[in-house]
C-alpha cells in the first residue's frame, strides 16, 4: 500500500510502502524503519484521504487513501478513536457536573451566605461603601438645591437612629431623577427622588416611604444584595467567563431570579418593619397603604408580572400595611411639608435631552 | 497517488482551496450550542477547538490539508491562568476604589491604560498560539517576537489614534496586522510584511473617509428623526411611555449599528486587501480580490445568521467567513517548500486564555 510520508522534520514529501503485520504498521523511509503500533494510531478522515499520526512519532504524518486504509485495518474504530470518545464522554459529564455545582452556588450557597456575610460586615466598612455608591449615584442624579427642604429630610432621618441602636447614621437626601423612587444605600444613606416627593400627597406617604428605606438599612438588605451581586459577578467572571453567550445568560438569569425572589421578600419585610418604626416614633403609619393603593392602579395585575418584578404587587403590599397601619402624629407640619415639596423645584430643566436621560 | 504528486518540486506555486461542507457546520453549531448550555459554557474551549480543527482540515494548500493540533484543555488552562493572574489584581483595584476613598481613584486611569496594553498582548499571544498549533506537511507555523513589544505598540497606536480623534486608527490597524503577519514563520521560513507595498497598492484612507462621512450622516439622520418624533408626539408623552421610550432608543442604536456595517464595508474590504498585499513568503505574494459589495454581503449575512440563531450558528459563520475570504485569495510567485525545516520553537504550552478572556481570537 502506497502512502505519502512527512517525517515532521522537513516539509518534504516521501513516497513509502506500508505493510501491516503483528498489529504494527511498518514502512521504511530512506532505509530508516518505522513501526507504528495500530492501537496508538489516530486517523483523521479528510474526504478520500486519511491522515495518520502515531503517539510514538508525534510530528510525523502519513497520508493514505481512505479506502485502502480501511481495507487494511478493518472498519471498526481504532483504539485511539475509542480513547477519544471515552475522554469526550468523561469531559461532558465532568463539565456538566461543574455546571450543576455553579447552579448550586448561585441558587443555594450565595443566597444562604449573603445574610451572615452582611451581618458580619463591620458597619464602618459598610458606611464607606455606601459613601462611594452615593458619590457615584449623585454624579448622575444631582441632589436637589433647596437647603431648607434637605435639612428637614435629614433631620427626619436622624429620628430613626435611636431606634436602630445608632449603628448607622441615617442621611436622607432628595435627588433629581427621571422617575419616582427611593432607595437605601449601604451604611445609612437614603435617597428620595424629586418625582416621588412630587407624587406624595401627604406627609404620611413620604414618611412611610422613608421609614421603609430605613428598615432596609436596619435589616442590612442592601449589604446582602451587594454580597449577592458580588458573588454572582465572581461566579460569572471566573467560572463562565463574562456576560455574553447563551450559557452565561442562563447563569445571569438564574442569579436574577434568586435576586428577585430575595428582593420581593426583603421589600415585604421592610414594609412591615417600616410601619413598626413609624409606630415607635408615634407617627401616623397610614400613608404606606394609600401610597401603594395609587401605585396599584398603574400596575398591570398578573402573577407572571409579579414573579418578574423585584417588588411584591402593590395591591398586596397595600393590604398588608393597611392591616397594621395606625393613626398618629404627622411627620411634618404643614409649613415643613410645603418646604419639602419645594426642595427640588429650582434648578435647570433638561426637557429636551435624549429619552433615557430625560428628566423633569 | 502518483510519483509526480508525491515528489515535491523545488519552487512550487501555491494554491489554497477551502473545501468545507458548510452543512456539516450546522450540526456542529447545534452540538456545541447544546453542550455549552448543559455545561454553562464551560464546554466552549473544546467546542472552539473542534471548529478550528474542522476549518483547518478543510483548508488545502497544494493538495495537502492544514492540521490544527490545539486542544480544548490548553485553552481552558490558559483561561484559568488569565483569571488568576489578572482577575485577582483587578478585583483588588476595584475594591480599593470602592473602599479606599479618592486616593484609590488614582489607580483607575493606570488600570484602564494597562487594559489597553493587555488587549494588544492578548492579540499577539492568541495569534502565536494559533500559529504554533497549525501544521502543514507535518511542519509547524510559529510567531517570532515578544507579546510585550506588541502590547506596547498596540498601546502607543491606541493613544495616537485617540489624540488624532481616530484618524490614525486605519494606519494603526494595518501596522499592527503587519507586525503579526511579518512575525509569522512556516517552520524555519519567515514571512515578511512590506508596509510600503501594502500602502502603495491598496490605500485604505479613501474608504475610511467615505465611511466616516457616511457615519456622521447616519448620526444626523438618526438623531434628527428622533427629535422630530419627540416633537411630534410630545416630550412628555414619550417620557410617560417606557415602551416607546425604549423602542426609540433601540431603533436609533439599531439604525446606526446596522448603518455602520454598510458604511464601513468599503473600508473593511480595503483594510483586508491592503494587509494581504503586504504579506510575503520567499517569492510568493498574496492578493485578496475582495470587493466592498462582497464585504457588505458577508458582514450583513453573518449578522443576520448570528442574531437570528441567538449566537448558535457562530461556528457556521466562522467557517463560511474563512471559505469566503480564502476563495478570493490569489497567490503569485513561487516558494521552495520542500526545503523548509521544522522550527525548534514548539510554541506556548497553554492556550490564549488572555485573548479568550477578552474575546480576541479571530476564530
Amino acid at each position: 500500500m502506497r502512502a505519502r510520508f512527512y517525517d515532521g522534520r522537513t516539509a518534504q514529501a516521501r513516497e513509502v510502502e506500508l505493510t501491516l503485520a503483528d498489529g504494527r504498521l511498518a514502512f521504511d523511509d530512506d532505509d530508516r524503519p518505522h513501526r507504528w503500533p495500530v492501537r496508538d494510531i489516530a486517523d483523521e478522515d479528510l474526504g478520500g484521504i486519511v491522515r495518520l499520526s502515531c503517539a510514538t512519532e508525534p510530528a510525523a504524518r502519513l497520508m493514505v487513501e481512505a479506502a485502502v486504509w480501511r481495507a487494511l485495518r478493518g472498519h471498526g474504530p481504532t483504539g485511539a478513536d475509542k480513547r477519544r470518545r471515552r475522554e469526550e464522554r468523561r469531559l461532558v459529564v465532568g463539565l456538566s457536573a461543574v455546571g450543576g455545582l455553579i447552579l448550586f452556588l448561585v441558587f443555594v450557597v450565595l443566597p444562604a451566605a449573603s445574610g451572615p456575610l452582611a451581618r458580619a460586615t463591620p458597619p464602618a466598612l459598610e458606611q464607606r461603601l455606601g459613601e462611594s455608591f452615593e458619590a457615584q449615584l449623585t454624579t448622575a442624579m444631582r441632589p436637589c438645591r433647596d437647603l431648607d427642604g434637605q435639612a428637614l429630610l435629614y433631620r427626619f432621618g436622624d429620628r430613626f437612629e435611636s431606634l436602630i441602636d445608632g449603628r448607622f447614621n441615617i442621611r436622607v437626601r432628595a435627588i433629581e431623577a427621571p422617575f419616582a423612587n427611593a432607595f437605601a444605600l449601604p451604611g445609612g444613606a437614603v435617597l428620595v427622588t424629586d418625582d416621588l416627593i412630587r407624587d406624595a400627597r401627604t406627609p404620611d406617604e413620604l414618611s412611610a416611604v422613608i421609614a421603609h428605606e430605613v428598615a432596609h438599612v436596619e435589616r442590612r438588605h442592601v449589604m446582602q444584595a451587594t454580597w449577592r451581586a458580588f458573588g454572582l459577578g465572581l461566579v460569572l467572571d471566573t467560572l463562565v467567563g463574562g456576560g455574553s453567550g447563551a450559557g452565561q445568560q442562563a447563569v445571569l438569569l438564574a442569579g436574577s431570579a434568586t435576586n428577585l425572589r430575595f428582593s420581593r421578600k426583603a421589600e415585604a419585610e421592610a414594609d412591615l418593619e417600616g410601619v413598626a418604626l413609624l409606630k415607635r416614633l408615634r407617627l401616623s403609619s397610614l400613608g404606606m397603604a394609600t401610597f401603594f393603593d395609587r401605585l396599584a392602579v398603574k400596575e398591570p395585575r398578573s402573577a407572571v408580572g409579579e414573579f418578574l418584578s423585584n417588588h411584591p404587587s402593590s395591591a398586596r403590599r397595600a393590604a398588608a400595611t393597611r392591616a397594621l397601619g395606625r393613626p398618629g402624629v404627622a411627620a411634618f407640619t404643614p409649613e415643613e411639608w410645603a418646604k419639602i415639596k419645594q426642595t427640588c423645584s429650582s434648578g435647570a430643566d433638561l426637557r429636551f435631552a435624549i429619552p433615557p436621560l430625560v428628566r423633569r | 497517488m502518483s510519483e509526480a504528486e508525491a515528489a515535491a518540486p523545488t519552487g512550487e506555486t501555491v494554491a489554497i482551496e477551502q473545501r468545507a461542507d458548510l452543512r456539516s457546520f450546522l450540526g456542529l453549531s447545534l452540538r456545541n450550542g447544546l453542550l455549552n448550555l448543559v455545561t454553562l459554557t464551560l464546554y466552549r474551549f473544546w467546542g472552539k477547538t473542534e471548529v478550528r480543527r474542522r476549518v483547518w482540515m478543510s483548508t488545502w494548500i497544494n493538495g495537502e490539508p492544514l492540521e490544527y493540533t490545539g486542544r480544548g484543555k490548553e485553552l481552558f488552562l490558559g483561561f484559568l491562568f488569565a483569571v488568576a493572574a489578572l482577575g485577582a489584581p483587578f478585583l483588588l483595584v476595584v475594591f480599593a476604589v470602592q473602599f479606599g476613598g479618592p486616593i484609590a481613584g488614582l489607580f483607575v486611569l493606570p488600570m484602564y491604560i494597562f487594559i489597553i496594553f493587555l488587549v494588544g498582548f492578548g492579540q499577539f499571544t492568541a495569534f502565536r498560539y494559533l500559529a504554533s498549533r497549525t501544521l502543514w506537511r507535518g511542519v509547524r507555523f510559529g510567531l517570532r517576537g515578544k507579546a510585550v513589544d506588541y502590547g506596547w505598540a498596540f498601546l502607543g497606536y491606541a493613544l495616537l489614534s485617540g489624540l488624532s480623534l481616530g484618524w490614525f486608527w486605519p494606519a494603526a490597524q494595518r501596522r499592527l496586522a503587519g507586525r503579526l503577519w511579518g512575525a509569522l514563520s512556516f517552520g524555519d521560513r519567515p514571512f515578511k510584511f512590506d508596509l510600503d507595498r501594502a500602502r502603495r497598492l491598496e490605500p485604505i484612507y479613501p474608504a475610511f473617509v467615505l465611511g466616516s462621512l457616511a457615519i456622521a450622516g447616519l448620526y444626523v439622520i438618526g438623531f434628527g428623526v428622533m427629535a422630530w418624533g419627540m416633537m411630534t408626539l410630545g416630550v412628555d408623552a414619550v417620557r410617560a411611555n417606557p415602551a416607546l421610550n425604549l423602542g426609540m432608543s433601540y431603533a436609533l442604536v439599531g439604525f446606526i449599528g446596522f448603518g455602520a456595517i454598510i458604511a464601513y464595508a468599503p473600508y473593511n474590504a480595503a483594510r483586508l486587501r491592503s494587509v494581504a498585499t503586504g504579506v510575503q513568503l520567499d517569492r510568493v505574494w498574496f492578493k485578496l480580490e475582495l470587493k466592498w459589495r462582497d464585504m457588505l454581503w458577508l458582514s450583513l449575512s453573518n449578522v443576520v445568521l448570528v442574531v437570528l440563531s441567538l449566537g448558535f450558528l457562530m461556528p457556521l459563520v466562522q467557517a463560511r467567513t474563512t471559505q469566503f475570504l480564502l476563495s478570493r485569495l490569489r497567490i503569485h510567485g513561487e516558494v521552495d517548500l520542500a526545503t523548509v525545516r521544522q522550527s525548534a520553537e514548539a510554541g506556548p504550552r497553554t492556550g490564549e486564555g488572555l485573548a479568550d478572556a477578552f474575546g480576541l481570537s479571530p476564530i
